[in-house]
């Protein structure tokens, strides 16, 4: 919690933030006498401040306090919340070997590959593999869908709705000949309704809508991936200010990367390729520069290698890197038909 | 900001006016998109552009989009006598879709463009121009021919001009993407090939869309403007001719003594990548009423 929400006028709040405090936990230990010196007040008045600071932050830490800084967890705990996390699946038995599980929650994965590769493929499977139900080994949650580049078909996610149904009655029939729980499972319109599509048509508005996705998500706690296809579209014109672009860029991401800590879900950006001139010769690389690198948690690069699809993990802190290869079929995402033991480790 | 319902979302296609092709486009060109079509010259791209003027005013329940459509030509000249033909042809076998004296042409607004600073100008004109035509017949299809000639004379080699040229593309294709979104547009873009030299798939060894390599007329080409374009657009279809080589001998046998070889040029749709189709082609021939789908080589 930060001291701009205090119940506190408006100067001691300027008065705060100007000496310096800017977070709860900065005054948490301080002494109304210092206080009351570094902000120029009396002591009374400080005090006041510091009575008011440890109210609200009693609220706030009420059922986590022992931790030293408000939200920190140790990393134990993390490790436990981690393992307990569901990942959704790509439909892609090796792919999501190499991903370990599949696509993280919590966490900001960035896809990029050159033109009918299968980025768009792979957004929409994801966003519809995010609703499989929690009896099937999935989330059970929705999606949302940011469409920058209008690539969306409304036919093509009907498809991969209806595969991924099939699938999932055919592992029912196996494991549970329950014909019962088949009644009520997921329809492939249900699916559709449950991806809430943005379009989106200017990087101004591609901006207003990640800065409302706050209060969306907060409205609709059942979304568990948030698809921007693609980030990049909209700002490859009219950035002459490359520094300007970058802390747009960079601002973006860390409010994406809080979406996905605050509620527990996924992050998939997907991004172009562009061409990189280093030492004389022209090399592939994911759009938007160096700097923008640094944004996302995990990257997988797609490629062609002969007449196979194949990705490869291209960042991770957690991930080994690695590369499998992959289909595109009429039915969404699959293993490639070619390769059942290729996954090469590196 | 509120999320569009997917099932309300409208997908209409315009069809292309033959129904093999269209099987193959799945319903033919979509709205709401930006499809490319990449082919050398005398190819047919002018000629899918030309009947899918013509076809977009065929009502909903034909696969038309009962609509206009306005033509922005940069290579000169606009070829009136050949959409004259296929007017005529295309009339005569709709004829009880529109009233007698109607000339479909009158639906066809025909722009002509000289350069990239003259497409963004005419572009920034098109919005109020649609909006004010709702009154008559919507314009529903917006064809670019071809997006190639405006670039491929205008910039230097040179990093700083080659930076300018990609900006503008991505200019250029939002512009029509936020029209196709809000009028509900079909946007047709033809593009010019290069020829490819070297050993590497595509340029940079870089490989775009589902085939490895596109030949035509018996070279190794690559669709102009690079990969910043490539970005650009939703779907890519690329059309091949080769001199068919059987036909050939047989045209020898007949007509040596004249000294002319008759041959017959095959001619092949290909989908490069397209977010709603899957990997396939389709043989088609140009007749004097258009462009047509062969059923026996559909493949994929």
């Amino acid at each position: 919690m930060e001291v701009l929400r205090l119940p506190i006028s408006a100067s001691q709040r300027g008065k705060l933030i100007s000496a310096g405090y800017t977070s709860l936990s900065s005054i948490s230990s301080i002494s109304s006498s210092d206080l009351a010196r570094d902000l120029k007040v009396s002591e009374t008045e400080a005090m006041e401040i510091l009575k008011v600071a440890s109210q609200s932050r009693g609220a706030e830490t009420s059922n986590a306090s022992s931790s030293v800084v408000e939200g920190a967890q140790s990393a134990w705990d993390m490790l436990h919340d981690e393992e307990s996390l569901v990942h959704i699946t790509t439909s892609s038995a090796d792919l999501d070997n190499i991903l370990g599980g599949g696509i993280h929650c919590k966490e900001v994965t960035e896809i990029g590959g050159v033109p009918g590769i299968g980025k768009t493929q792979l957004g929409i499977q994801i966003a519809v593999n995010v609703q499989i139900p929690h009896d099937f080994g999935g989330l059970g949650g929705k999606a949302i869908y940011i469409d920058t580049e209008g690539s969306f078909m409304v036919e093509r996610a009907f498809q991969i709705a209806e595969a991924c149904v099939e699938d999932m009655s055919e592992y029912n029939r196996f494991l549970r000949k329950d014909f019962q729980e088949c009644k009520n499972k997921l329809q492939p319109k249900d699916i559709l309704e449950n991806i809430f599509y943005f379009r989106i048509c200017s990087y101004t508005e591609q901006i207003a809508l990640i800065n409302y996705l706050d209060k969306f998500i907060y409205e609709h706690k059942d979304v568990k991936v948030v698809v921007v296809d693609s980030v990049t579209f909209h700002f490859r014109q009219d950035f002459d200010d490359m520094a300007l672009r970058t802390r747009v860029l960079s601002g973006l991401a860390l409010k994406l990367m809080n979406l996905a800590k605050k509620f527990s879900l996924a992050v998939v950006l997907l991004n172009q390729v562009t061409t990189k001139h280093t030492e004389g010769s022209f090399q592939l690389a994911l759009a938007l520069g160096d700097s923008w690198s640094h944004s996302c948690t995990n990257r997988i690069v797609l490629y062609w290698n002969g007449n196979e699809r194949f990705a490869y993990i291209d960042k991770s802190p957690s991930l080994r890197s690695a590369s499998a290869a992959y289909s595109v079929t009429g039915r969404g995402i699959r293993n490639s038909s070619s390769s059942c033991k290729r996954i090469k480790m590196m | 900001m509120k999320p569009q319902s997917l099932l309300q979302l409208p997908s209409q296609k315009c069809t292309t006016g033959c129904p093999i092709l269209d099987r193959l486009l799945g319903g033919g060109i979509p709205c709401d998109s930006v499809t490319e079509i990449v082919a050398e010259s005398g190819s047919g791209k002018t000629q899918i552009c030309l009947q899918l003027s013509l076809h977009v005013q065929l009502p909903v329940s034909h696969g038309g989009l009962a609509a206009s459509s306005l033509y922005l030509h940069t290579e000169f000249p606009f070829p009136f006598r050949r959409l004259h033909q296929l007017c005529l042809s295309f009339r005569s076998s709709n004829a009880h879709h529109f009233p007698i004296n109607d000339n479909p042409c009158d639906r066809i607004f025909v722009q002509s463009v000289h350069s990239v600073d003259h497409l963004l100008e005419i572009m920034s004109k098109t919005e109020p121009f649609i909006e004010n035509s709702k009154t008559q017949v919507p314009v529903r299809l917006i064809v670019i021919d071809s997006i190639a000639a405006l670039f491929r004379s205008e910039f230097d080699n040179t990093p700083v001009e080659l930076k300018r040229r990609s900006s503008l593309f991505f200019k250029i294709s939002s512009k029509l993407k936020a029209l196709a979104k809000r009028f509900n547009l079909a946007v047709l873009v033809t593009n010019q090939v290069v020829d490819l030299m070297g050993p590497n798939e595509g340029i940079n060894g870089l490989r775009i869309g589902n085939l490895g390599c596109l030949y035509t007329s018996g070279r190794r080409v690559s669709p102009a403007l690079g990969l910043a374009w490539a970005n650009c657009v939703n779907s890519r279809l690329f059309l091949s001719r080769n001199e068919d080589a059987t036909r050939e001998e047989n045209g020898k046998l007949n007509g040596e003594s004249g000294g002319f070889v008759f041959k017959k040029t095959r001619r092949k749709l290909y989908v490069v990548y397209a977010p709603h189709l899957p990997e396939s082609s389709c043989e088609f021939e140009i007749t004097r009423e258009g462009l047509f789908g062969v059923e026996r080589q559909l493949t994929g």
